[in-house]
């Protein structure tokens, strides 16, 4: 009986656990391989080449940007949502009633409901120097059209501007609901005291929700990982290579330009260890 | 008494079944299944798409086009073509024409096209254009060269006339340029791209006497390359807003709805800009050839049989007959009557009384004018998708500003060829 017990929840891990294990594996490691061949789409054949992929990579000046850009966009769109998301969470906990909280967050997940895609062409029109809504005003007021698309300065950030319209009010959503949830006798003391409410919150509850926070923000920060279609709907990685992450720049390699897939591989490579690690050391340093 | 009926039952099942497979046969029915196309969108196919039963009752089976924009339907079809193969009809052009048959990714046309749809009824240059190493591979839906349109009332009212030379094309645009009452004086393509950005730019560097190799090695590194940047980047401080890294839909977006005084583009604009449901300028154009040294970017995009979803000889024909149904001269008229100057390529159909009654004589004669500068710009090799591409990333750099140095941005794609070439 004992034994019984003991084994039965390995029969329930065991089906998930392979299933699993071969949907990541396989193609990680056929990546791998691929990524130490000479292949490409227009020819049948291919050999081993060792690590002459990866040496090239860093002698390429567009995947040196591509990296440096992929930083840019993690940094920009993860402190964005984070900061947003806590600033709207807390205003709407102190600010708003009940109801006026539950009609706030019904609209407020209307944008991650939206499709990305979608999303990305909307925002795209709204952006255009001519017609676009978001550059009317500028229009109105100095009578020249502004192309924030079209510079190599502003098209990123125009860009995660989007990303957090999508995301920021989703998470804002979920920082109201785990301000909610917390014990309200800390709160209570701290006002009894003449606490100022962002004294509340900075010394008080946001504290108390350090590690949920912190789980959210990795959510944030892998989800930024996957803006391809934003990026690629919204400026192909332009103007010029000023938005081209390394998602876009392998897919660029691999399908786009050149039909290169195992330099395309090692770059996905090469990507997937930077954010093991990176990500590794980050979550132990938060967690301490 | 049964038996009588039954037998005459099985009898009459027995006639009406050889004469259904009859009708077929004498159809001409080589489809079992559903013929699918990877295209781009264009009107003539839309309108192509009204007609699926008469395809049906031809070959014995329906058709289905998925339509991506040009660059998505390149990257789409290179990535199908090469791998899975889900598409019998790829939508092909003069950019990777070379890969899509040095890959055997196409197979050749004539050898599944019906002859009584007439090949050689194609324009001279259409069919020139379709041919890859002696062999075509392609029936076209739409091509030519170059053509320069501009607004006849804006040219008036500044006192200029149609420039014919580069420099009267500089000046012109420099004196219309007017954002402030909303006027922009030309609009190119400054989205990075072999048929992009690269494509416009092309006749600078060819007009100005530009080579991609000489004898193998690369020789674009000249002045001729040079000046063609130069040039294409002075006029582009006059290309309409959303056009630096915009193609052919905001370039011609933009002259369409009345805010550019000139533009060169792919002969088909000419057409559209006379169809009151697109252009808002249907009154005040005028058509006249790129303006010299500029040579005009001969294209022509068709249907080609694609080898890896069509498995046997039968699913070759299907896929042959869908091609050359579908750019047969039948179906030209059809796009004539509705209009579609732009997708017109056959010989009879240009010279028909139907196509001059339809648009008069200025743009008919400026089409036949732009035949002597239409030349190959691009060069003609497989890898010219990569050597474009790679073009048009540091182009795009440079019109917007992200880098200014173009002799250094040469320097940079010279390395490249020559690494491209050595592999």
């Amino acid at each position: 009986m004992m034994q019984h017990r003991q084994s039965l929840p390995f029969v329930f891990l065991l089906p998930t656990m392979a299933i699993l294990l071969v949907l990541a594996l396989v193609p990680t490691i056929y990546a791998i391989i691929i990524s130490l061949q000479d292949r490409t789409l227009s020819a049948p054949d291919a050999g081993y080449i060792g690590f002459q992929n990866y040496i090239d990579l860093f002698g390429d000046r567009r995947f040196v940007n591509a990296l440096w850009v992929s930083l840019k966009w993690e940094v920009i769109t993860v402190s964005s949502t984070m900061i947003m998301a806590i600033g709207l969470g807390v205003l709407m906990f102190e600010a708003a009633g009940p109801r006026l909280r539950t009609s706030l967050c019904l609209i407020f997940l209307i944008p991650v409901l939206l499709p990305r895609v979608c999303a990305a062409f909307v925002w795209k029109f709204a952006f255009h120097p001519l017609y676009g809504v978001v550059t009317y005003p500028y229009r109105a007021l100095t009578g020249q059209p502004l192309d924030l698309l079209s510079s190599p300065t502003e098209a990123l950030f125009a860009v995660a501007f989007v990303d957090l319209w999508q995301w920021g009010f989703f998470f804002a959503v979920i920082v109201l609901k785990l301000l909610e949830a917390l014990p309200p006798q800390p709160m209570e003391a701290a006002r009894l005291d003449n606490a100022r409410p962002w004294e509340i919150h900075a010394y008080i509850s946001l504290p108390m929700l350090r590690a949920p926070l912190i789980s959210l923000m990795f959510v944030k920060m892998i989800e930024s990982l996957r803006s391809f279609d934003l990026i690629f709907v919204m400026t192909r990685g332009g103007p010029g290579t000023s938005t081209e992450t390394l998602d876009m720049y392998a897919f660029s390699q691999g399908f786009i330009e050149a039909g290169k897939i195992s330099y395309a591989s090692s770059m996905a490579v090469v990507m997937m260890l930077v954010t093991i690690v990176v990500f590794t050391i980050l979550w132990k340093r938060l967690k301490a | 008494m049964k038996n009588t009926l039954t037998g005459r039952v099985a009898s009459t099942a027995i006639a009406l079944i050889a004469l259904t497979s009859g009708v077929a046969m004498a159809q001409g029915a080589v489809c079992t299944d559903t013929v699918k196309v990877l295209a781009q969108p264009r009107d003539g196919l839309t309108l192509l798409e009204d007609f699926q039963d008469e395809f049906k009752a031809l070959s014995g089976a329906g058709f289905q086009i998925d339509y991506l924009n040009e660059g998505d339907r390149r990257s789409k079809s290179q990535a199908d073509a090469s791998t899975t193969g889900n598409y019998n009809v790829y939508y092909v052009d003069e950019a990777n024409l070379a890969l899509f048959a040095s890959s055997g990714w196409i197979a050749p046309l004539m050898d599944h096209y019906p002859a009584e749809y007439d090949f050689a009824d194609f324009d001279d240059g259409r069919q020139k254009t379709a041919t890859y190493d002696g062999v075509v591979y392609f029936a076209p839906i739409l091509g030519g060269g170059d053509i320069m349109v501009y607004r006849k009332d804006l040219l008036d009212a500044a006192g200029i006339a149609p420039p014919t030379t580069l420099e009267e094309l500089k000046a012109a645009v420099e004196k219309l340029h007017n954002p402030d009452a909303g006027i922009y004086g030309i609009a190119l393509r400054g989205k990075r791209g072999s048929g992009d950005n690269v494509w416009r730019w092309m006749p600078y560097f060819k007009g100005m006497g530009g080579e991609w190799f000489v004898d193998g090695k690369p020789a674009f590194n000249s002045q001729a390359a040079i000046d063609a940047t130069t040039t294409y980047l002075d006029l582009f401080k006059y290309s309409a807003p959303g056009t630096q890294t915009g193609s052919w839909d905001e370039s011609t977006g933009a002259f369409l709805s009345g805010q550019v005084a000139i533009i060169i583009e792919s002969a088909p604009l000419a057409g559209i800009t006379l169809d009151p449901s697109k252009s808002t300028v249907v009154d005040s154009v005028g058509f006249l050839p790129p303006p010299s040294p500029l040579t005009g970017g001969g294209f022509a995009h068709g249907f080609a049989i694609g080898t890896k979803a069509n498995a046997d000889d039968a699913a070759l024909d299907c896929a042959g007959l869908w091609a050359a149904w579908a750019t047969s001269k039948e179906n030209e008229m059809r796009r004539l009557a509705a209009g579609q100057s732009g997708e017109l390529n056959r010989k009879s159909v240009m010279g028909s009384p139907e196509f001059s009654a339809a648009f008069g004589t200025a743009l008919p004669e400026a089409l036949a004018a732009t035949a002597s500068k239409t030349a190959v710009n691009f060069w003609q090799d497989a890898r010219w998708p990569e050597l474009g591409n790679q073009w048009g990333i540091i182009l795009e750099e440079m019109i917007t500003g992200q880098r200014t140095d173009v002799a250094a941005g040469l320097v940079e794609l010279e390395e490249f060829a020559t690494k491209l070439v050595a592999n």
